[in-house]
């Protein structure tokens, strides 16, 4: 009774690739399937223009089929509920399979993969691709989860309600994935269900449809005519030619199949209706004959109490209620047909009585109690091994690569070049590498925690704490996380789906005190504050800890109120079946996370730190100035060599020890080369900023070294001491009491101590709320997809470090004076 | 009258035909008859499945009271106690 709609509906060209769209659901498995297909063969790069992840990967489909040896490129979606978007992820699915995207071949065939044990709202979907009109397959995924609820999913049913192929497939398992690539090279389009719309709204259908087939001409012979436009086919108003090859290419073509009646400009009325107009039917839906055709039948529709949206979906799941009813078959019905179980563990998932093993789950894990106890205890893990765990192993990588650098320069004769290898090269690529151990532990916990089912239950337990300020469920694990690094934390934000949310949370990120901060903690509060005793210390220490929480929640609050603004953030949350997590997919989502970083962010990380290195290198001390600092240690060190005469060192030498000599002179060289090194960096760029930022930073209490060691601290937090102790000639990174000592002597010209107790608590103040970390900016633009954000971040983030470290200082100023 | 559910727990429902979701106690099911709220929640909330007359059997709260996890064309959901309030459920 379709058969007007089968020609041209296999996919045609024998030559070439076919280009394989990847559909379904979040939590089909869907990604499980996508691995099982194309096993290594895999790309993620970025859709231009949008922050969402395009997962590309080839196979070959059977050598037995009809188009054996055929390649075929299949793009992995990001997975949706719907075709009409909201979020970014969901509009990209869209675009792709309505073949709007320039950057991505329209797909000659959809794979949408469906969890059996959920099938109608994954057949929601499935019905709105149907609608699309282009040839389908079916994975049907989970029929044995489906199975140990006590449903049975008849797939020879399903193939005759939906009239395409259904395959069913266990991706780990690869069950079914080489019957899946023999459907691919035969898949069709699905005849059009006659989803039961009312009368009314049909009624207008067809009017808004005949409205819009005179409207037509006229408006694509005005768009086409206009000759300020330029011929770009994206942007012009597609006509229904150009819709008929672009988009639902079937459902232009069916015309009356009995029951309703549809033909091209019905199905253009019946999107516009319903408001599914993003994407190709953007412009259209905001001309002016089309607004009013379109209002007029609206109002008409409201009168009769029909909202053509709910109307529409309420048809789909009355179609989906009949096609479920009629392919599923509870183990009991089949039992009393005479049919075995399949399996002897059968659970009534209707009954109440009768638990399934992820209800039996969940009521431990969500437990009022237990459930809170668990996830403390799961987070307290998780934390401890991205804080502690990951620490000697980046301390081994450090060390590694420093060997390796100094081992690299031990071959290369002194000067710029040397130096450029072990302090800007070597060190850059450790900059980069030395978060390679908390990202690839945290996508570690994060694959565990999501495969099982489980980060969607933390997100439920932790909601109600972090909407308070405007935040999210989801957002909790990125935020624990930067307390360790926020670079690691702000990639967790990619479990976040709603684009506001998750952009506030990665805004916030980085006030968590991270584990770089501590040594600059540690420092401040233990030259500072050592005469106030353990517990003053210790609470200061929780202070810096507390300030950034407040001001994350606080800034989460107001972006939420004014940036973010728009509706409220929707807390529609999935409580997935729990599975048990596959090692390969959790791997191979450790390893592409792990990847991207290095790859994306790495290379920024790797340019800025060289630049750093540059500011500190350049300009080089003028030899003659060198000489001058070097004089007097020169002086003493000849002092130093013995005057022997006839074998016989003088008896008026002023060393008679050997060894102590030897020790002598490798102090007195060391302190000649912390002298230069010193003299170096306040000559160079970051010294010479230093100056410069001394007139914007002395209301804070900063003088001009603090400022060289705040722009040294911008390769990371940590760095700051060892600046600091460069700025000073204060000994090594090890030690930092001379340091320490250097800092509570330093005086300003008229005799004033330079540090404080009020300076050591504004810098405080400063480190914990400033943006200073070029990794984090960095791994915000890659997360982002622009420079925007991150800028942003580095904007606001300073100036409201300025103002409170400057409110700090003053009024502590005055509170002491 | 009927009372709105007989199970323990909820007595909430301020009708005793129709409360809102946010309402129906714990263990309680009831039918779907409106959705309310923004568009885009509205959709989504349809999208979902809240259309159609579909059962809902509310199945827990989180332990800090919101969200609210439900029980929907035989998968489980949560909502905030906010969207929940836009949906519309009669006893069944």
């Amino acid at each position: 009774m379709h058969s007007c709609c089968d020609q041209s509906d296999t996919p045609q060209s024998p030559t070439g690739t076919l280009t394989v769209a990847l559909a379904g659901n979040p939590n089909s498995g869907k990604t499980t399937i996508f691995n099982a297909l194309t096993g290594l063969r895999q790309k993620v790069a970025n859709y231009p223009g949008v922050t969402v992840e395009k997962k590309t990967g080839r196979c070959k489909l059977n050598a037995t089929s009809t188009d054996g040896g055929r390649w075929i490129d299949i793009v992995d979606l990001p997975g949706t509920y719907s075709l009409i978007s909201r979020s970014p992820d969901e509009h990209v699915a869209m675009e792709v399979l309505r073949g709007l995207r320039p950057d991505t071949p329209a797909p000659d065939v959809v794979v949408v993969v469906i969890d059996a044990s959920n099938l109608q709202r994954n057949l929601y979907l499935v019905s709105q691709l149907i609608e699309l009109g282009r040839p389908l397959v079916v994975a049907l995924n989970m029929m044995d989860v489906a199975e140990r609820r006590g449903i049975h999913v008849s797939v020879d049913a399903l193939i005759r309600e939906l009239g395409v192929p259904v395959i069913p497939v266990v991706g780990h398992k690869r069950h079914g994935i080489n019957e899946l690539k023999d459907a691919i090279a035969k898949a069709k389009v699905a005849p059009l269900p006659d989803f039961p719309l009312p009368e009314a709204m049909k009624e207008e259908l067809m009017i808004v449809g005949g409205g819009l087939a005179i409207l037509d001409s006229g408006l694509g012979v005005r768009d086409s005519g206009s000759g300020s436009n330029p011929p770009n086919p994206e942007s012009r108003i597609p006509s229904p030619e150009k819709l008929g090859k672009t988009t639902t290419p079937r459902a232009w073509i069916c015309l009356d199949d009995g029951t309703r009646r549809l033909d091209r400009y019905q199905a253009l009325a019946e999107r516009l209706l319903i408001g599914d107009t993003a994407g190709d039917l953007a412009e259209i839906a905001k001309r002016e004959p089309v607004v009013s055709l379109l209002s007029s039948a609206s109002t008409r529709m409201s009168r009769l109490g029909i909202d053509p949206m709910q109307a529409d979906i309420e048809a789909h799941y009355r179609w989906i209620e009949g096609v479920s009813s009629r392919t599923t078959k509870s183990l009991d019905e089949l039992a009393a047909m005479g049919v075995r179980p399949p399996r002897s563990e059968v659970i009534d998932y209707e009954s109440p009585k009768k638990r399934s093993v992820s209800d039996r789950i969940d009521a431990v894990l969500i437990h009022k109690v237990w459930g809170l106890a668990i996830f403390a205890l799961i987070m307290a893990t998780l934390f401890v091994t991205i804080f502690w765990l990951a620490a000697p192993i980046m301390d081994g990588i450090n060390t590694a690569i420093g060997s390796a650098g100094a081992w690299v320069g031990s071959h290369l004769p002194d000067g710029p070049i040397k130096d450029l290898v072990t302090d800007g090269i070597f060190k850059g690529v450790g900059a980069v590498i030395v978060f390679v151990p908390q990202i690839a532990l945290l996508f570690f916990f994060l694959a565990i925690l999501e495969d099982s089912g489980y980060l969607a239950r933390a997100a439920f337990l932790m909601d109600r704490l972090l909407a308070k300020v405007g935040l999210h469920g989801k957002s909790f694990i990125p935020l624990l996380s930067s307390f360790a690094c926020a670079i690691p934390g702000i990639m967790a934000t990619r479990t976040i789906e709603n684009r506001k949310d998750r952009l506030a949370t990665i805004l916030v990120a980085p006030f968590m005190s991270c584990s770089a901060r501590l040594p600059v903690y540690t420092l401040l509060i233990g030259t500072f504050f050592a005469a106030y005793g353990a517990i003053t210390q210790a609470g200061i220490m929780l202070a810096c800890y507390a300030l950034g929480i407040i001001a994350a929640a606080g800034m989460a609050w107001i972006f939420k109120r004014s940036l973010m603004k728009g509706g409220p953030s929707s807390f529609i949350l999935e409580l997935p079946t729990y599975k048990l997590p596959q090692a390969s997919q959790v791997a191979r989502h450790v390893w592409s996370n792990t990847l991207a970083f290095l790859t994306k962010a790495g290379t920024i990380i790797f340019c800025l730190s060289v630049i750093l290195w540059a500011m500190t290198y350049y300009p080089r001390l003028p030899q003659a100035t060198q000489r001058h600092i070097k004089a007097p240690f020169q002086a003493q060190l000849q002092l130093l060599q013995p005057k022997v005469t006839n074998g016989v060192l003088p008896p008026d030498h002023f060393i008679f020890d050997e060894a102590e000599r030897k020790k002598v002179i490798d102090e007195t060289k060391s302190l000649e080369q912390e002298a230069v090194a010193s003299e170096q960096l306040r000559y160079s760029i970051a010294g010479r900023m230093g100056h410069v930022l001394e007139p914007v930073i002395k209301p804070l209490g900063y003088d001009w070294k603090m400022g060289i060691g705040l722009v040294g601290a911008f390769a990371a937090r940590e760095v700051f001491v060892s600046t600091m102790a460069i700025t000073y000639g204060a000994g090594s990174e090890d030690q930092t009491q001379p340091l320490s000592q250097a800092m509570q002597n330093d005086r300003y010209a008229n005799g004033k101590p330079v540090w404080s107790p009020l300076v050591a608590v504004s810098l405080l103040v400063w480190f914990v709320l400033a943006m200073q970390c070029m990794s984090t900016l960095a791994i915000v633009r890659r997360e982002t997809g622009g420079w925007k954000w991150p800028m942003f971040m580095l904007a606001y983030m300073n100036v409201l470090a300025y103002v409170v470290a400057l409110g700090v200082f003053q009024i502590g100023r005055i509170w002491f004076a | 009258m009927q009372k709105a559910c007989d199970l323990s727990g909820c007595n909430h429902c301020g009708s005793p035909e129709t409360c809102s979701l946010n309402r129906l106690g714990i263990g309680c099911r009831g039918c779907v008859v409106a959705v309310g709220g923004d568009s885009e929640l509205r959709r989504r909330l349809l999208e979902m499945g809240f259309c159609n007359g579909a059962s809902v059997e509310v199945v827990r709260r989180a332990p800090l009271g919101d969200p609210i996890e439900f029980r929907l064309r035989g998968y489980l959901l949560s909502l905030r106690d906010e969207q929940a309030k836009f949906v519309q459920i009669a006893m069944a």
